[in-house]
């Protein structure tokens, strides 16, 4: 069975942004600089569905059977 | 193997041996990346209320804005004496203190321990509170004594035309 761990690696890549982001938000945020709070904010949001589309397409990558490319 | 059954009682070394797992606890490649978007939806929910209560300070609805009151004229208040006047309603009274020639401090004067009126003492320099001797420091608004935990909240005050003027409440930030 030959595996593809490049949507793995994706989504940590994805995750840590999530964690830097969610941390600029908070200091942002008592920073008072509410413009920038509310870009990372949404950021944060849009890379939700960017994981589950990259764990969508990822997830049959490098079965075994022939079907599953 | 086949014949481990028929003696009476059979050597079993352990409990468990009729329980077959098949792997069910094991994380998998794809039960991984399951996690990690579970995990990426999380951090999106978990940011929405940040964003919220930026948006609710972008939009002013954090900083309210009074119309501007007029405490006192500039040559009725002496360099260390006080004024009380009552801001941004009629409910909340003030005091306003002339710590030297320009500068002006504002706040509104309900002990932050139980709401007793706080007053100024000239010759001590320092605010205090009648109801449990909690003292306040005069240039800041912060407790120095007593049983206050909290800084009086701060008004802002501009001095135009001869005259001193209530702004703003000042933000509060514990």
């Amino acid at each position: 069975m030959k595996r593809s761990y490049v949507g793995v690696l994706i989504l940590a890549a994805i995750l840590l942004m999530n964690i830097v982001f969610t941390q600029l938000v908070v200091h942002q945020y008592y920073y008072e600089n509410y413009g920038v709070t509310l870009l990372y904010a949404g950021l944060n949001i849009l890379l939700f569905p960017v994981a589950l589309f990259v764990y969508k397409n990822e997830k049959n990558k490098g079965g075994s059977k022939g079907y599953e490319k | 193997m086949s014949d481990r059954n028929n003696k009476i009682p059979f050597d079993e070394d352990n409990y468990t041996h009729n329980i077959n797992r098949n792997n069910e606890r094991m994380l998998d490649r794809r039960g991984f990346m399951k996690t990690l978007a579970g995990a990426a939806g999380v951090f999106a929910v978990s940011t929405l209320p940040w964003g919220a209560v930026a948006a609710k300070e972008l939009m002013g609805l954090g900083n309210k804005e009074y119309p501007n009151e007029k405490i006192a004229d500039v040559k009725d208040v002496k360099v260390g004496d006080s004024v009380k006047f009552t801001f941004p309603t009629e409910h909340d009274s003030a005091i306003l203190i002339r710590l030297s020639e320009n500068k002006y401090v504002a706040y509104q004067n309900a002990c932050t321990h139980l709401r007793c009126p706080v007053y100024w003492v000239k010759d001590e320099k320092e605010m205090i509170c009648p109801c449990h001797h909690g003292k306040f420091d005069a240039s800041t608004g912060a407790p120095t004594a007593g049983p206050p935990r909290r800084p009086l909240p701060g008004i802002e005050v501009e001095v135009k035309d001869g005259a001193i003027y209530a702004v703003r409440v000042k933000r509060y930030e514990a």
